[in-house]
């Protein structure tokens, strides 16, 4: 059984928000949902000063902090190592939200539109209101599952095939040959915040 | 604006939450006073201590049930209890509503079905004031066990909310104490008690705000309260009403009105307590290669207006 | 067409067409689920993409949904026009609509058809060559502009590197350059053309290990992923690059002479009297002198030329002096040397804030970085070729080009790889969009292979206007009505149609004609030229009769369009040609050619109709759809790599008439083949053949050179001078039209000669990734993701100039520049930009009241832009976009 994971590189990332729209678009999440998500940074002073974007999403950990916390088991790790949420067995209690370190899980009470309350909703938000109740729900936890229904079709997820920059490589980390094992091996790759002891599946290699 | 929280501070768990872990807290509390009052032989303020400490958490369960959003949410976390902290909270809390429920039925209720068999009574309310402690603890231990926030992932939290509980169940019993008219020596104790409760608190909370304070993740969540946003709600919530004044007014031993402000102001200072721990619960930033990230605190803007739509 | 799939019993079904949410013109897959457009993706067989995609074409569907998109023909009942001015709309038919429009037209024709103005939006490009183009043609109007398109972005940019690359842009050959210089563009980084392939392409750079530097005031994308970042004053990156030209020159003595002596006119003999070429007196030909056998020779004798670089020629020079019939003549390359003497790197700082040391620093790495004489064997059609090898790119775009110095400046900055020989070859500065193309083998179409004139110089073989880069055209008195005709580069101005006398200059140059209808394809000129009131008043409300062809009411429509039609969105129309003109828009690299398609995705929603489809009805009804059928031929020959065979033109005597479609497999099978017409090409949306190596790198392919120093830029400035006496229109415009010279030099803008200290502040736009133009504000999911960002909305501002002037983080400012306009926005403190400037993102602070989610987001820069002769570039038109302001307290 394969272990995913991702590897994003920030040498090659430019901070262009693809990934994030990507998501959204396959996700259909509603507003203010960004299951992948581009942070910016800045650091130095003038003129020794460099900004720097770091996308994130839900970094599938093997030992995941939202999985510790769920008091129902909702949300639990599948065989190939994607952290998941059962939307009929969530409760809405938003302790995964307080128990993941990277802010990657999302709760909307009910779906709005994009466009102001009171017009009739455009045959793509319809589209996308019944696609996120029928996948995400409304009142429930939801995240980033490395787009289940993408791979299902034989795809990467989409924020990995839209990048620009190639920045993003997915992966098997179990087979010690794939591309995302050799680049994390071979380039200093990291993961965020490690003492948390959540050991991410998501990696990320140095931006310089 | 704190900009050094922007976009890192917990923004889901807000008031409903704050007055679920208060009431759990109070209620518990109240029980506990209750419990001892009746060993001391003190009935009416043990009456009212029972009577009033389980309602107390069932209407804060009532508003984590609200905060879950949906009936549907709120049956099933009752049917699938589990390993976490909010499950075992859960069974501690349903055990020490039931407990206490028994209790109140069988020999607080105006008019009880049982007789005075002492015995039984005690230990019946010993049992309701064990898992009322549970109860009490639990709502440290649930915001201590949100690893990522470190705000409150340390032991100072569930000794805070455990003393803050008790001090606030003594409050209750003894605001409710005064508008039934309770034997004021017995009331006057229990406020003599509760000087004692409120310098732990205190002592305490000034232990969690240093710690938080020297260790950086948790110093800009210490600032948020001691100068930043909370600021206000801090010092004049927490620390004035909740701590200072009461304890001036146990302390000069104010009878009647006197003692039920300085109950109604702690328990207010309780509420606020819970509220601006909740809302310090930051996580720290992510760092890489020297960078800092923090998410856009997405504003809460009102939709656009909807403006003019072309004619159709 | 496209067989629909099925999932779960529902339509599911992904079909290939091309993004239109900006002209970068990436292949996209559009999915379709149960008749409704859910999803973008990058269409991995199209060579413009390759199956990425950016931020905004993936937002493409809800631009196709939005509620506030026109969807019935609209007839303005308010007859006064202008800025906030309620137009009291109401719904037509469409058949009204065109009886209006014809009627009106018709009037027109009949007094002066130069009356129509056309107006269309960059966004649209290619739909621009069809339908505006062959309109114009057809009608007979030579007045057309696409507002900031052109004098924001490119009359300085395009014009130069027609000049110089025979291409639109240029960009470095990522996959082998080892060190990129980026002046002010984000190219690679999100912007510009291509963008989606550059950036894939930078980013291999980087990880690559090749070093980056830039020079712009402010952290930009591309300063961001740079190794050094140079923060620059703006508008200086002209002086920055004479800087480096010298020092490689005087100070380091780098230059490549195999580059210089064959590829250039640097070996021409400059007469000293008139700066002219000394010319052979037989053929004209300039002449340049042969070191081996000690005489003048024509420049294109074949004992002194190269073509190839394993080609064996005479040494000429390129220094000293040399006597040619009694005259003692310079070789233009010593000219140029000479000439950039006074850019010392102590002057350089002086302009630029860049340190002197960093100047002569970055120099010397430059020419280190080139490895002059290093070469690299390739594999052509005619076996292993070796050509030079010169990994450094020296590249720029509208932040460096948009100022009064545009023309020199991009010559300035593409000179640094011209000196060091990095141009169209292995490593260096390459043009972009790809042009050079030996066309696909079964048409030898489209054929854009560039040839030397008589000059010997570089002149394109395909050109996205009618008219080329070079050679220039000759100044003529004018019959436009912005006098264009007199000025010899570019396509439009501003500073006359925007002038408050601008039908005084109409008169004075006995232009008998005045403005009558405008005819919008798209733009929001009101927003995207200028201080909005100037344009509308001076320029707009000039017109009796605007319609527009347009997605929402935008300020636009609201200020001054009688009739808007409902255009129909990239997502539901044919355009037979997007990746090409490939000037414009084909990716740089050896992968192969696309010619990219757009097909609709789904039938036009609502009344939408296509542009391009109801020109072709206008003209029906016009009565003129045989000149428009030879209007789009005509278009096609310049654009698109040739005339078409007869069997595929269409009609022009008007026995025959063609639908839009039609037209697009007309074109394709010209181009491709019978076998390859429309219903081969639509299955994906792009039709491809593999790119020549010798293509790619042609420079050492190909026999024309380029110029170092611009002979002919004398004439024209001569010529334009003469018109405007001839006219006496010096109280007009007394331009300085000595800037017509043959080297390059670094002039001030206004921002830096701004007398009072009052306004201490610089400021300038820059071009956030998820924003094209201003119709992208409109999109919620683009405008959701810019307030992801924490600089799109805002004016960023350092932080210790801040704390001096007490404004705080999210605080609310207004700039105001000298001439008393001023716009509103809030700031957003940072160290990353230059203290003395302010960067405001993108067309932002929209008003419209039908455009709810752009409007009131971020700052509307465009109005402190003024739109004058002052701000205005003399060599190319090209208008002024950094300005000085004060900031103060909203």
């Amino acid at each position: 059984m394969a272990r995913y994971g991702m590897v994003i590189d920030l040498k090659r990332c430019y901070g262009c928000y693809a990934c994030s729209m990507a998501c959204k678009v396959a996700n259909h999440t509603p507003p203010n949902v960004f299951w992948s998500r581009v942070l910016k940074g800045e650091s130095g002073t003038f003129p020794n000063v460099v900004r720097q974007a770091l996308p994130v999403l839900c970094f599938h950990c093997e030992d995941p902090g939202c999985v510790k916390v769920c008091p129902t088991k909702a949300t639990y790790a599948n065989d190939d190592g994607v952290v998941v949420i059962d939307k009929e067995v969530c409760v809405g209690c938003k302790y995964c939200m307080m128990g993941c370190p990277y802010g990657a899980r999302y709760t909307v009470p009910e779906w709005k539109s994009y466009f102001p309350e009171g017009l009739p909703l455009s045959e793509l938000e319809q589209f996308q209101k019944e696609a996120w109740e029928e996948k995400s729900g409304c009142g429930v936890a939801t995240k980033c599952d490395f787009c289940t229904e993408r791979r299902e079709d034989g795809k990467e997820p989409s924020c990995v095939t839209a990048c620009p920059a190639d920045a993003r490589i997915f992966g098997d980390l179990d087979n010690p040959d794939s591309e995302a094992s050799q680049r994390i091996k071979r380039d200093r790759g990291f993961v965020l915040k490690p003492e948390q002891g959540t050991k991410p599946k998501v990696y990320y290699l140095p931006p310089r | 604006m704190n900009s050094k929280l922007h976009g890192l501070v917990q923004t889901e768990w807000r008031w409903l939450i704050a007055i679920y872990l208060f009431l759990a807290g109070a209620g518990g509390g109240a029980h506990i006073t209750g419990v001892v009052a009746d060993f001391m032989g003190w009935t009416q303020l043990a009456n009212i201590g029972i009577g009033l400490g389980w309602p107390c958490v069932l209407i804060g369960c009532l508003c984590l049930i609200g905060d879950l959003g949906t009936a549907r949410n709120a049956w099933r976390v009752a049917r699938k209890p589990d390993t976490s902290w909010i499950a075992r909270g859960t069974i501690i809390i349903s055990i020490f509503m039931i407990v206490a429920f028994i209790h109140t039925v069988l020999w607080v209720w105006p008019g009880t079905m049982a007789g005075p068999e002492v015995g039984a009574r005690h230990l019946v309310g010993v049992i309701g004031a064990f898992f009322a402690f549970g109860t009490m603890v639990y709502t440290g231990l649930l915001l201590g066990d949100a690893i990522p926030i470190p705000f409150w992932n340390t032991t100072l939290l569930p000794i805070l909310f455990f003393v803050s509980a008790l001090s606030t169940g003594v409050m209750a019993v003894v605001l409710v104490g005064v508008i039934a008219a309770a034997d004021q020596a017995h009331l006057l104790t229990l406020g003599r008690v509760d000087i004692v409760l409120i310098v732990i608190e205190a002592l305490v909370l000034a232990a969690y705000l240093h710690g938080s304070y020297r260790v950086p993740n948790t110093r800009m969540a210490a600032e948020h309260l001691l100068k930043g946003e909370l600021a206000a709600m801090f010092w004049m919530g927490v620390a004035v009403c909740g701590l200072a004044v009461p304890l001036v007014i146990d302390a000069v031993g104010l009878h009647g009105a006197g003692a039920a402000a300085a109950s109604i102001l702690g328990l207010i200072g309780g509420l606020c307590l819970r509220y601006v721990v909740l809302a310090g619960g930051a996580m720290y930033p992510m760092a890489a290669a020297g960078f800092e990230f923090r998410p856009i605190k997405r504003s809460k803007d009102p939709m656009p207006a909807i403006g003019k739509m072309p004619p159709s | 067409m496209i067989a629909a799939k099925e999932r779960n019993g529902k339509e599911d079904v992904w079909i290939p067409t091309c993004c239109g949410q900006c002209y970068c013109m990436c292949g996209i897959r559009v999915r379709r689920q149960n008749g409704v457009v859910t999803e973008v993706e990058g269409n991995p067989e199209a060579p413009t993409g390759r199956g990425k995609i950016c931020v905004k074409g993936l937002a493409g569907p809800q631009l196709l949904y939005d509620p506030y998109r026109v969807n019935y023909p609209l007839k303005r009942t308010n007859p006064k026009k202008g800025i906030g001015v309620d137009p009291k709309w109401e719904r037509i038919s469409w058949d009204e609509a065109l009886d209006i429009i014809i009627k009106k037209l018709k009037k027109c024709q009949e007094v002066d058809p130069r009356g129509v103005y056309f107006q269309a939006t960059t966004t649209q490009a290619s739909e621009i060559r069809f339908g505006v183009i062959g309109f114009m043609k057809a009608f007979g109007t030579p007045n057309y502009w696409v507002s900031g398109g052109g004098l924001h972005c490119g009359n300085g940019a395009h014009f130069m590197n027609g000049i110089m690359h025979v291409s639109w842009s240029i960009i470095p050959d990522f996959a082998h350059c080892n060190l990129p210089l980026n002046f002010g563009c984000s190219k690679g980084h999100g912007a510009g053309h291509v963008a989606v392939q550059n950036a894939t392409q930078a980013a291999d750079a980087r990880a690559r290990g090749s070093r980056t530097i830039t020079f712009d005031p402010f952290q930009s994308a591309q300063a961001a992923k740079a190794h050094e970042w140079q923060p620059i004053r703006v508008g200086t990156d002209g002086a920055m690059a004479l800087g480096l030209v010298n020092s490689l020159l005087n100070e380091h003595g780098i230059w490549d002479d195999e580059y210089i002596k064959y590829k250039t006119n640097g070996p021409y003999l400059i007469r000293p009297s008139d700066g002219r070429y000394m010319r052979d007196k037989e053929t004209n030909k300039p002449l340049v002198w042969d070191l081996v056998d000690g005489c003048q020779k024509i420049h294109s004798d074949p004992s002194v030329t190269r073509v190839e670089y394993e080609d064996e020629a005479h040494d000429v020079a390129i220094q000293g002096r040399y006597t040619v019939d009694g005259v003692e003549c310079t070789p233009a390359f010593e000219l140029l040397k000479e000439h950039v003497k006074k850019y010392t790197p102590q002057y350089v700082e002086e302009i630029t804030w860049v340190p002197a040391a960093s100047v002569s620093r970055i120099a010397k790495e430059i020419g280190q970085a080139a490895e002059i004489g290093a070469t690299v064997t390739i594999q052509t059609e005619k076996g292993p070729k070796k050509i030079p090898k010169r990994p450094i790119a020296a590249h720029y775009f509208r932040g460096s080009q948009g100022h009064v110095n545009s023309g020199w400046t991009c010559l300035s900055i593409d000179m640094v790889n011209h000196i060091v020989g990095a141009a169209d070859t292995w490593g260096g500065a390459m043009g972009l969009g790809a042009t050079v193309c030996g066309g696909y083998e079964g048409t030898g179409k489209p054929y854009q292979i560039p040839y030397a004139d008589d000059d010997g110089l570089l002149v394109a073989k395909a050109w996205v206007y009618d008219h080329l880069p070079y050679p220039m055209r000759v100044p003529k008195p004018p019959t436009r009505l912005d006098l264009h005709d007199m000025f010899p580069t570019s396509i439009y101005n501003a500073f006359t149609i925007t002038s408050p006398r601008w039908f005084e200059m109409l008169d004075r140059f006995k232009i008998p004609y005045r403005p009558d209808i405008m005819i919008n394809f798209g733009s929001n000129s009101v927003m995207t030229m200028g201080h909005a009131e100037t344009v509308t008043e001076n320029f707009l409300k000039k017109f009796n009769f605007i319609f527009s062809f347009q997605l929402y009411i935008t300020e636009f429509e609201e200020a001054v369009a009688d009739i808007v039609l409902p255009d129909t969105c990239y997502l539901e129309r044919y355009t037979p040609a997007v990746s090409f003109p490939s000037t414009f828009s084909h990716p740089q690299g050896e992968d192969d050619w696309g010619w990219t398609i757009r097909q609709p995705v789904i039938e036009p929603l609502y009344e939408r109709r296509d542009f391009n489809v109801v020109m072709l009805d206008i003209c029906k009804r016009l009565g003129i759809s045989d000149k428009y059928y030879k209007g789009l031929n005509d278009t096609i020959i310049m654009r698109y790599g040739g005339a078409m065979d007869d069997k595929y033109k269409l009609c022009e005597d008007g026995s025959r008439e063609h639908e839009w479609p039609e037209v697009t497999d007309r074109l394709l099978k010209d181009r491709f083949g019978e076998e390859h017409g429309l219903d081969h090409v639509s299955e994906k949306a792009v039709f491809t053949w593999p790119k020549r190596k010798e293509d790619v790198y042609w420079k050492w392919f190909n026999p024309a050179r380029v110029p170092l120093y611009f002979e002919y830029f004398i004439d024209s400035g001569e010529q334009i001078a003469k018109l405007c006496d001839e006219f006496d229109a010096k109280e007009f415009f007394d331009f300085d039209w000595s800037r017509f010279k043959a080297l390059a030099d670094w002039y001030p803008c206004p921002s830096h000669t701004e007398p009072d200290p009052e306004y201490d502040m610089y400021t300038f736009y820059w071009r956030a990734v998820m924003h094209c133009n201003s119709l992208t504000q409109q999109n919620p999911w683009l405008d959701e993701c810019s307030q992801e960002d924490p600089y799109v909305y805002a004016i960023q501002m350092h932080a210790d100039t801040a704390q001096k002037k007490g404004i705080k983080q999210g605080e609310k400012v207004w700039l105001e520049n000298s001439h008393g306009h001023r716009v509103r926005g809030w700031v957003a403190l940072t160290e990353g930009i230059e203290p003395r400037h302010l960067a405001v993102a993108a067309v932002a602070g929209h008003w419209g009241e039908y455009m709810p989610i752009a409007k009131g987001k971020g700052t509307f820069f465009n109005d402190l832009v003024e739109m004058d002769k002052e701000h205005t570039d003399p060599l190319t038109l090209n208008q002024d976009i950094c300005c000085r302001v004060k900031i103060y307290k909203a």
